[in-house]
Formats: C-alpha cells, structure tokens, sequence
C-alpha cells in the first residue's frame, strides 16, 4: 500500500488541529463540524491502513529516521483509537454545557493534534518517532487538562500531570542513548538485539517511561490530578488514548523485557501490584472520576502484567476492550455532570433511572468492568491469567485478588446508580445537584445515541480473547505459542466476579483513609522530590541575586570608580599641567611687556644693546 | 696720525653723545646728544676717506650723513614743537604713551 | 698726500678741542652754553675735515652748524619763554646706566678698532675733491641725489604736518564737511 495514505493519515489531524488552534474565536461555529469530520476521516483512513499496512522511513536525526510502520499490533489499535476519538469528538460537538462550548476552536483543534501524536505513536518503528509522539501527547495532554485556565487548581494538576509524566519521559531519552551506545539505528525492533549492558539501560529507561505514562505505581497520583479536565478529555486520553500508550509500549518491547529477564519480571509484579493496590484504591473513592481513575490505572495493570510474562495477545485484547469500556463510562460520568452538576456518588444515587439510554449503556459498561461473562473484559482479563499461571503462582493469587477488586468497585457504583431513593435520599441528592456546575438537566440525543456503539464494543470485544481469535492474535503481533485460559477458569473467573458483585451488593464497601488519599502518594512525591526541587531553586536564585548579581554590578561600579580615578588623574594632574603650562607662559608674556615703558632713552638703550649684540653675533659668526 | 688713532676720537665723540641721548630729559638736549653722535661719525668718515678710500664715492657718504642730520634736526624740532603745544612740557618723560 | 707735521699737530689740538667741547655740552648748566659748546665741536670736526682736504664738505658742515645753534636760540626763546642763559638746567635721568653704557660701548669700539685688520690705502687723493664730488654726483651718483631730495621733501611735509597748530581737519571737521569752518578768529576767505 502507498505510504502516502499514512503521511495523510497523520498530518491530516494534525494539520486541521494546527488550524483551528490558531484561528481562534473566528472558527469556533465551524470547530465542531471540523472536528468530527477529521475523526471521520482518520477512521477510514486507520482502517485502510490497518488492511494495507504500509511502512514509511525519512532521515530524521544524524543516524536514524523518521519511520513508521503499520505491523499488526498497530492494526489493530489505530481503529480502536480513531474510533474511540470519533465517538468522543461527536458527544463533545453535541454537549450544550460544560467545558466545551466556552471555547470549541480551541478544544477541538488540541483534540485533533493530540490524535495525530497518538497515531505517530502508535504507528511509530523507530524511537526518534516514537519521542516526537511521546512529547506532543505530553503537551496536548496538558493544554487539554487545563482548559479552563481561569482555574487554577485546574492548570495545577495538568501541570502534574505533564511533569510527572515528563519525568518519566526522560527514560525514553536514555534509551536512545542507550540504543547509540550500542550502535543501533534506534529501530524499536533492533532493541532487543543490543549487546548486554545496553540492552538492560534502554529496557529500564523504557520501563520507567511506560510505567510513568500507564500511572502504574509509583506514578498513579498524577492520574487523579488530571480529572480536574473536561470529561471528554478524560474520555479519550485516560481511557484510550494516552494512559493506554504506556502499556502500548511494552507491548511493542515485549521481546526486549523478554531478552533481559529482570525487566519482564519487574514489568509484572509492577504491573499486578498496581491492578490490586489502585483497585483497593477506587473502591474506596467517593468521586464518580476519581474512582474511574483509579480503575483506569488498575486495568492498564492487566496490559503491562501481560506485556511482561510476554503474552502481547492477551495483552493487545484488554487494551481494546478497556479502551471501549472507560471510554463509555467516562462519557456517562461527563453526561450526568453536565445534566446534574454533580460528579459524587453520593449525588448520582439513582440517576441511572432518569435518562435510560444513558442508565443501561452504564450498566453495560460497568458489568464489563467488573468482569462479568459474557462481557468483554472477562475474557481478557482470563487470557492474561492463563499466562500468568504459568509463570508463577504468587503472581496468579495477585491477579486473581485484582480481578476480584475490579468487581468490587463496578459493583459499588452500580448499585449507587439503581436504588430507589426514598424521600429523604432524594432531598440529600438534589442538594448535591448543581454543586461543581450548573447543571443542564439534560442529555442531548446525540449524546445517547454516541453511547450505544461503545456499550456494544464493550460488550462483545471479548472475543478478541476468545478462542478462535485470541490465537491467531496471538501469532499475528508475535506470541504464536501463548498459553489460552481453559472453559474451567473462564467459568470460574465469571462465578468469582457474580460472587463479589453480589456481596458488595449486600454489604457495601470500606473505605480505608489511605485508600481514600490514593496512598498518600501525591504528599510523598511533594515533600520527597518537589520541595527539594523548590528549596534547591530558591537557593540557585539567591545565589544569583547575592554572587552573580552582585558580582556583574560590582563589576559595573568598579567600572565607575575606575573611570572616576582616570577622571581625577586627568583633572588634577594632566588639567594642572596644562594649567601650568598656559599660567607660565601668560606670565612670559607679562614679563615681555615690561620693556615697553614708554620712556624714550630706554627704548635707545635697548636699541643699543640689541645692535651690540648683533655686532658680536656678527662678528663671531664671520 | 694713524687710522685707529682718528677712529678711537671718533669713537670717543660718539659715545659721549650715546651718554647725553640716554641721560637727558629734555627733547632738544637729547637732540643734542644724537647730533654729536653724527659728529662723530662724520669724523670716522672723513678718516676713512683719508686713509682707506681716497676717491669721491666717500665724500658722497659725507653728504649723505650731513642730509641725515638735516632729517634729524626737522622732525626733532617739529616733535618738540608738537610735545610742547599739546602738553605744555619739554621733557621726553611726559610723552610715554607708547607704554605697554 | 700727507698734510705734514704743522697740519699733524693742528689736527690733534682740535679732536681734543672736539671731544671736551663735546662733553661740555652736558656737563655745563645753561643751555646757551650747551648750544655754543656743540657749535664749538662741530667746527673743530668741520676745520679738521677742511684740513685734510674736503672744502666743499667742511665748509657745509660749519655753515649748517651755525644755522642750526641759530634756530635752537629761536627754540629756546619761543618754549622756554625767559632768559635762557640765566636758568640752571640740569635735568638727567639714568645717570648712571648711560654713563656706563657710554663707557661700554667707547670701550667695545676701541677693540673693534685696534683688533680690525684694516686694508691698506688703495690710492691717491685727487686734485680736487670737489670737482670730482660734483661730477659724480651727477653723474653716476645720481640715485643718492634723487633719494636725498626726496627724503628732505618728506620731512617738510611731515614737519610740517606734526607741527601745525591747527590744520583743515581742526576747522573743517573729521569729513572736511562743515561750514563755515571754525576758527579762534573768524575771518577769511569763507566767512
């Protein structure tokens, strides 16, 4: 296939996102249409791709290219994320209130230029593409998070979350170098390949980038930081689209954490213990995003836990799915804050009940969430566990308690959105209506009808993992032998997840205090790594002010005082010569007035003298 | 009679009226004093004539100083008549008004 | 030619007479015999001239000298304004200077004299002087006749214009414009 269409195929995005940014307020009626039309575009376009898979490379940087590559990991992730960026752009043109309508140029310009980032990351073969991606996701994603910037708090935590994600970032920096040291072309397929010492420096550098970017932990708290951004942006970025690249790119390394051992293992155990912790953690949370966030994390547990015991098939499905599945519940979560002015549980009670489209689309997504069958996570989720088993045991008890948590926090919001409140509950929720926004008490049909494809995606992408499919996934992105779950554990993952269902459902849930606080990590991170950074500038800067600052103006006024000496040299030695010097010879002219007296026999005997002399002269000289 | 001899009165005529042009105070006395100073000169002249240069050219010399005394005596006497008229005085103190 | 022992010794007596006549006329009182004292010199110079042979230029220098004691009475009389011969006179200034400059400088001629190397006589004195001098005078001596008349006619004229009481200028104004012209005594040919 031409690689022209891949070069349309990200530039096109980018190219309308560039425009509507910088036209402004000028283009805010046409933004919407624009928007989705692109999304549109790059849909067929992805798709295309995704059937032709064409490879480009142009020189980039001294030594390596620019190159991208459409294998069948890509294939199958660039319709997912343009579909998903299309379903988002659409219930985002039809939203009448919220975030959106202040500024649409804006908004969906930066939606279209993040989608361009994300296809170059995804599509991108060699690590100078992959960067360039990186980085621009990394700047869009702020611009977006903070898109109200009259609010402070808001830009503060997309700053957060661009640092803390920009930290990890510089991993991919040391891969690079890495990769040079090891006379690599940095080709992403040629890493494994690196001679030793190299090899485990560039799989820790992309380690640590791709957990900092999944907000596995330690990184997980810059996640709840960024839901302080429009819910359509939280549709896209932290359900299919940024946080998903993270474990996108282990997936794409795998063979590399394969080849050094420590970091497949440390992949894992990362990777399970975040599934578990960050799902305790949304269990606990009171925040209808909040807890999505923290399900967003543990999910993307599943993927890097499959990238590192190497089953990138099981892996590739539970990305698909959870992209389908968050990015359904994360749009309901922006429906009813918009409708109700509301995103506390405690103010959601029941609001399944008042739009249905909206209630049942929910219902799907969460059921998905929770890992019951039929339903498309379940299915993931078991092929990962399948290949987990075999690894190691430890390892499958943590997964196994993952999965079980991840029920526990579907369930808890699912019966929050179904009781029937009584009079009193219904009194205590409509005083939490209208407490974050103004609520519009409505959903555009648009808006429902957007719901409906991602509920059926999260419904039935389960047979991606499922037998017929899983295998041949499996051998196209490059794991032919991965091990399949048997019917004996997918029934019994099912009963496990209608069990706890069924107990939270009669229980309720606890909610500890460092659940609640996310571990407390954001204080930690502050007070171990900001405060330092802070203490450490204030410190440069007053050395500037008090060394170099003064240093320069010393040097400016010894500059002074130096021109002031020359001056005085000048004044009082060299002025008083000359001074002396026009003094002397005033007085030699006042000296040579005195033989004019006027009396004549003086004037005679000058005359005399001066002929006498002259005489002698004379005389002398002939 | 030798030259020097007639040249040393010559001299001698010429440095007693040098005396009286610088020491006297009244115009027509320090005429005086310049006049004897051309007497003097007229007799170095004259010995010239007869011991060096005996031929008519040094008598043209002669004439020569004697219309030099001539000049002398008017403007003296023209200057004297003009001092005495604008300052009632005959001394040549009274006239430094080429002082400075 | 040589004017013999008489003419020797005769020539000697007047250079003396000369000399001290000559310092008399400072060294007396009246001015009168200030006057007689110079004419006393000048005609010892002018007889001693005659003797060696300058008739033509000795008599014109006795014949000037007498002219000029004559219009220094005239002088006299007119500025001083009383008896002459009667008034002390004897007004110096410097007296000591000029007496030490006059002794420097008769000192200074007298080396110069004696040290010179004087040439010889180159000749013999003419016949007649005098018939020479009036022939080269007019003839190639010119120049010195023309000169000399011209220099006698500027001191005229600029005698007579210092000693001018009162000139056009004082009667007809800076621009000889004004009229009638004024005078001490009117009268005249504009009045």
């Amino acid at each position: 296939m031409s690689p022209v269409y891949l070069w349309v195929l990200i530039t096109l995005p980018g190219v309308l996102g560039a425009g509507l940014c910088l036209a402004g307020r000028v283009a805010d009626r046409v933004a919407g249409p624009v928007g989705v039309t692109a999304a549109a575009a790059v849909t067929a376009l992805a798709i295309g791709v995704a059937l032709g898979r064409p490879a480009v490379a142009v020189p980039f940087v001294a030594g390596a290219d620019f190159g991208l590559q459409v294998d069948a990991l890509a294939a199958v992730v660039l319709p997912t994320v343009a579909v998903v960026a299309l379903l988002v752009l659409i219930f985002a043109a039809a939203e009448r209130g919220g975030d959106v309508p202040r500024a649409p140029s804006r908004f969906f310009g930066l939606m279209l230029l993040f989608l361009a980032a994300v296809l170059i990351t995804v599509a991108a073969g060699t690590l100078p593409a992959l960067v360039l991606g990186w980085e621009v996701m990394g700047a869009t994603s702020y611009a977006l998070i903070g898109f109200r910037w009259q609010d402070v708090d808001r830009v503060a935590g997309g700053a957060t979350a661009l640092l803390t994600t920009r930290a990890a970032d510089l991993g991919l920096y040391l891969a690079a170098g890495a990769a040079l040291a090891g006379g690599s072309a940095l080709e992403l397929t040629g890493l494994p390949g690196l001679p030793a010492p190299w090899r485990d420096v560039a799989a820790a550098g992309v380690l640590v980038a791709a957990l900092g970017k999944a907000a596995q932990l330690p990184f997980s708290f810059w996640l709840s930081r960024a839901m302080l951004g429009p819910s359509p942006v939280s549709a896209l970025l932290h359900s299919a689209a940024m946080v998903a690249m993270g474990g996108y790119l282990l997936l794409r390394v795998a063979p590399l954490l394969a080849a050094t051992g420590w970091a497949a293992t440390v992949a894992a155990w990362a990777g399970a213990l975040t599934a578990l912790v960050l799902g305790a953690v949304a269990v606990a949370q009171q925040d209808l995003k909040q807890l999505l966030a923290a399900s967003t994390a543990a999910q993307l547990g599943f993927v890097v836990l499959a990238a590192g015991v190497s089953a990138p098939g099981g892996g590739t499905a539970q990305l698909v799915a959870h992209a389908a599945t968050k990015a359904l519940l994360f749009l309901v979560a922006g429906a009813w804050l918009t409708a109700l002015g509301t995103k506390q549980l405690a103010g959601l009670r029941g609001a399944a009940r008042r739009w249905p489209v909206v209630g049942v689309c929910a219902t799907v997504g969460l059921l998905a969430l929770a890992g019951a069958p039929p339903l498309s996570l379940w299915a993931t989720k078991d092929e990962i566990l399948a290949a987990v088993r075999d690894i190691s045991p430890a390892l499958a008890v943590v997964t196994l308690a993952a999965a079980a948590v991840s029920a526990a926090y579907a369930g808890k919001v699912l019966v929050l959105l179904w009781i029937r409140p009584s009079a009193e509950v219904v009194r205590e929720v409509e005083d939490l209506f209208d407490t974050e926004e103004p609520g519009t008490r409505r959903v555009p049909r648009t808006a429902q009808t957007v719901l409906i494809p991602l509920a059926v995606g999260a419904a039935t992408l389960g047979v991606l993992a499922l037998p017929p499919l899983a295998a041949e996934l499996a051998a196209a992105v490059g794991a032919a032998g991965e091990p399949e779950s048997t019917p004996v554990e997918l029934i019994g993952s099912g009963v496990l997840a209608l069990l706890v269902l069924a107990a939270v459902a009669r229980w309720g849930t606890p909610a500890p205090g460092w659940a609640v606080n996310w571990l407390y990590l954001d204080r930690m991170v502050t007070r171990l790594v900001v405060d330092p950074i802070l203490w450490l500038a204030a410190a440069l800067a007053r050395f500037d002010d008090a060394v170099v600052d003064r240093g320069v103006t010393g040097a400016a006024d010894g500059a002074v005082w130096v021109a002031g000496q020359a001056e005085r040299i000048e004044s009082t030695r060299i002025d008083a010569t000359v001074r002396g010097v026009a003094a002397a010879v005033r007085r030699l002219a006042r000296q040579a007035r005195r033989p004019q007296t006027g009396q004549l026999y003086q004037y005679y005997l000058q005359v005399i003298l001066l002929l006498l002399g002259a005489a002698v002269l004379l005389i002398l000289v002939t | 009679m030798t030259l020097q001899l007639v040249l040393v009165v010559a001299a001698a005529l010429f440095s007693v009226g040098v005396y009286g042009a610088l020491s006297q105070q009244v115009v027509v006395m320090v005429m005086m004093g310049l006049e004897l100073m051309l007497n003097g000169v007229i007799l170095a002249a004259v010995a010239c004539y007869w011991f060096l240069t005996p031929t008519p050219t040094a008598q043209v010399v002669l004439l020569v100083v004697i219309a030099a005394m001539t000049v002398e005596m008017a403007m003296g006497f023209a200057v004297a008549t003009l001092l005495h008229r604008s300052r009632n005085s005959d001394m040549t103190d009274m006239a430094t008004d080429l002082r400075g | 030619m040589s004017i013999g022992i008489a003419g020797t010794v005769v020539f000697w007596v007047l250079a003396v007479i000369a000399v001290l006549a000559g310092a008399a006329v400072f060294w007396v009182d009246s001015m009168a015999r200030a006057t007689y004292a110079l004419a006393v010199s000048f005609v010892a110079v002018g007889i001693q001239v005659l003797l060696l042979g300058l008739s033509y230029i000795g008599v014109i220098t006795v014949l000037m000298m007498i002219m000029e004691m004559a219009i220094m009475a005239v002088y006299m009389i007119m500025f001083m304004g009383m008896n002459p011969a009667l008034m002390p006179m004897s007004m110096v200034h410097g007296k000591r200077t000029a007496v030490a400059t006059a002794t420097g400088l008769f000192l200074a001629l007298t080396a110069g004299i004696l040290l010179a190397p004087w040439p010889a006589r180159s000749g013999d004195p003419v016949p007649d002087p005098t018939a020479a001098l009036g022939e080269v005078l007019m003839g190639s001596k010119m120049l010195v006749m023309i000169v000399v008349s011209a220099v006698l006619l500027a001191t005229v004229i600029a005698a007579l214009v210092l000693a001018l009481p009162r000139g056009r200028y004082d009667r007809f104004g800076d621009d000889l414009r004004r009229r009638p012209p004024t005078d001490p005594q009117p009268g005249g040919v504009g009045r």
